[in-house]
């Protein structure tokens, strides 16, 4: 189907032909555009993008998000106190909603300069042009070049080596498309308004950051938007890094994000995904592990209902002795929803010592939801410790009938249930305001999906 | 309070209560004996509601009303509580905020003002002591890790917590040393009352040295075989249950 591949990426093609490879990364633009059109979108034998259908996204016809349609005070609802921020809208830096740190290296990826031009220079992309790209058979991610040729603006954070930073950087993503780019024929939008968030947060060493994600809309029954974005973490030795991405969009939305950190000798990357909105949500991160001693914790909760799809693919490479890496992954699916969890922990054979742990875990709350769980392990070094486990349940019928035989009612017991299954994940957000913003969307979309009272 | 009446109930196609009468008057103590497998968890759980029983003849009522059109949380708002023989560990739901949510969910039920954080907490740490169970239990998730021993107090603490109208109690005394024995049945004996009612069920009459029952039946394959006074524990202990099966072969 190599014809059909051509027809498909011609929208995106002419997007960039429009917009051109000028400014500071252009020939990094112009080489990812390359490598995008030599690869094409995967087609349904690609093993990786195999259960991902991607036929609406890419039936639609994609238009740039027009940006500027955010009244006064339109971010607030998403932003936290105690935080330093950055808000853009389509994809567009916002400064006037936006208070960035002091004493870091941050500017929008638009308008770089002095320090900024350096940092772009030696690390944008690398993870995207093959400078850090996985090892092994990862290949070019389609969608990760496409935000490296396509993104409009973004941010990227250079944290001074012995820095530790006070407060977490909020990084607000915030779509809000027109009005007729939501019309939709025939199930599919004709039109997507396209948006490439992109991040680049360069950790100094022993320095500590905690950066927060969060990607919404301005009007939560958008739809007919596609918000396609890539971030990169470079955690130099002896940094430690939190990461938390939360996905909020739209129920209509489509989001196929990329993440890729490079964890260098004794740095920790930490990481929580937790994804509530959207149609078809699909998240990849490659995290690879390049300096003895280097750790990455990789959370991640996904509550899906009504005919909703997320996949989250991993990728853990441990290319140095003495490395860890820890995974929990779990998944609420109500309705009709979907999930897929690839995960794949790679242990190179220099990497003795490793420690790999790798959990995903799913509970079912209807008959017609899928959970699919594909755990695999390729390992080259003989002195390692991998684990693995997966499950696919349901709720536990013995508790909910000791709940309700002490009063507590259906609903709530169910809720009670599926909530104690998911704070294993939300609970590890340190910081106050996520915390509690998790818990009430995680409320909120339990009670949003329950519509039968008695036998669940 | 209680009237169980030619109680027939199966599970997987199988019966296991066939024709069980029972009735239980307020202020009143019944023990419910018999051997392992003789149906008695059976009619405990059939009473709270749990789904796998099937009820296929007989009638259920506490206080008039028709305990088969209850939802289990519904007949908990009636006042019914069981003490469950193997108690659920619920991992992730903290122990007392699964006690106030269940204590609220109650008073709301019956058009109460729901209790605050501070008088919720005054209640629990009263009935803890009351029951003799350690405040750190109360911080842990429900059940989970919890000995045999802790289990079954803390079922004995739910009961103080919700004073329930009708307290049915399955095996609470099973797997428990003298001094737990002697602690559950304070519990209970503290609770007893002019308009609430027991139905102790045991396998031991070791129990009822501490609880003295008003009434005392036998359970035998899925029927009462016998009832009498606390007199006939005694009997039971010496004869055995093996007396009783002559019995229903006559009867
Ligand atoms: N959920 C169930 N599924 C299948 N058989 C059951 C179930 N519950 C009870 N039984 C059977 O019913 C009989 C009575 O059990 P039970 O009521 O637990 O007795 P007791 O509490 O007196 O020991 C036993 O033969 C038991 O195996
Ligand atoms: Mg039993």
């Amino acid at each position: 189907m190599t014809s059909g591949a051509d027809t498909r990426t011609g929208p995106y093609l002419e997007l960039f032909a429009g917009r051109g490879a000028g400014g500071p990364v252009g020939a990094r633009r112009q080489q990812a555009i390359e490598r995008f059109e030599a690869a094409g979108f995967p087609g349904s034998r690609d093993e990786e993008w195999r259960q991902t259908n991607l036929g609406p996204i890419l039936r639609a016809r994609p238009v740039p998000a027009s940006g500027g349609a955010l009244g006064e005070g339109g971010a607030l609802p998403f932003l936290y106190p105690d935080c330093d921020r950055m808000v853009f809208v389509n994809g567009r830096y916002a400064p006037a909603a936006s208070s960035p740190p002091e004493g870091v290296t941050a500017f929008s990826l638009a308008d770089p300069a002095g320090a900024g031009a350096d940092l772009l220079a030696e690390h944008l992309g690398a993870s995207v042009d093959g400078r850090a790209s996985c090892s092994a058979d990862a290949g070019v991610h389609p969608f990760a070049a496409l935000n490296t040729a396509l993104f409009e603006d973004g941010v990227a954070l250079g944290i001074p080596a012995g820095t530790a930073l006070e407060r977490p950087i909020q990084v607000l993503w915030l779509s809000a498309p027109s009005a007729d780019a939501a019309a939709a024929e025939g199930g599919a939008p004709a039109s997507i308004e396209v948006s490439f968030p992109r991040l680049l947060v360069v950790a100094g060493e022993n320095s500590q950051a905690a950066v927060i994600e969060t990607f919404a809309a301005a009007d939560p029954a958008a739809g007919g938007y596609f918000v396609c974005p890539a971030a990169e973490f470079v955690c130099g030795a002896g940094s430690v890094v939190r990461h938390t991405r939360l996905q909020a969009d739209a129920a209509g939305a489509f989001h196929l994000g990329f993440q890729h950190a490079r964890v260098d000798r004794s740095a920790a990357f930490d990481s929580s995904s937790l994804a509530f909105g959207g149609a078809l949500v699909r998240n990849d991160t490659v995290a690879l592990l390049d300096g003895e001693g280097a750790d990455c914790t990789l959370d991640g909760l996904y509550v899906l209902d009504g005919s909703q799809f997320t996949g989250n693919h991993m990728r853990v490479e441990h290319r140095q002795p003495h490395t860890t890496s820890h995974q929990l992954y779990k998944g609420v699916l109500d309705g009709q929803a979907r999930s897929v969890f690839n995960g794949r922990i790679y242990v190179h054979q220099a990497a003795q010592k490793t420690d790999a742990k790798q959990t995903n875990r799913n509970l079912l709350l209807s008959k017609a939801a899928l959970a699919n769980s594909n755990p695999q392990l390729e390992i080259f070094a003989d002195d390692v410790r991998c684990t693995h486990g997966s499950t696919i349940g349901r709720l536990d019928e013995e508790a909910l009938f000791y709940l309700r035989a002490r009063g507590i009612g259906f609903e709530e017991a169910h809720g009670m249930l599926v909530h104690a299954f998911a704070r294993e994940v939300t609970d590890k957000a340190t910081f106050e305001p996520l915390r509690r913003d998790l818990e009430a969307r995680l409320f909120a979309s339990l009670n949003g999906g329950r519509s039968n009272g008695q036998d669940g | 309070m209680l009237r169980v009446k030619d109680l027939h109930a199966k599970v997987e196609e199988q019966e296991i209560l066939k024709g069980v009468d029972l009735e239980v008057r307020a202020g009143e103590v019944h023990a419910v004996m018999g051997p392992n497998g003789s149906g008695k968890s059976t009619l405990a759980q059939v009473l709270a509601g749990k789904e796998d029983y099937e009820v296929t003849a007989g009638s259920l009522e506490l206080d008039g009303e028709d305990l088969q059109e209850m939802a289990p949380e519904e007949r908990a708002h009636a006042g019914l509580f069981l003490a469950f023989q193997y108690p659920v560990e619920i991992p992730g739901v903290g122990n007392s905020y699964f006690l106030k949510a269940a204590v609220n969910a109650n008073r709301k039920a019956r058009g109460e003002a729901e209790l605050d954080a501070m008088d919720f907490l005054k209640l629990l740490r009263e009935r803890a002591g009351l029951v003799e169970v350690d405040e750190a239990l109360l911080r842990r998730p429900v059940n989970e890790g919890f000995s045999g021993g802790e289990k079954k107090r803390n079922e004995i603490l739910q009961m103080a917590v919700l004073e329930p109208r009708l307290a049915v109690l399955d095996e609470t005394d099973s797997g428990l040393d003298i001094d737990a024995l002697k602690t559950v049945a304070a519990g209970v004996n503290a609770l007893r009352a002019e308009n609430r009612a027991f139905v102790v069920i045991t396998h031991y009459q070791r129990l009822l040295n501490y609880i003295v029952p008003d009434h005392v039946h036998v359970l035998l394959d899925g029927r009462i075989v016998r009832s009498g006074g606390s007199e006939l524990a005694h009997e039971l202990e010496e004869k055995g249950y093996g007396g009783f099966d002559g019995a229903r072969a006559e009867a």
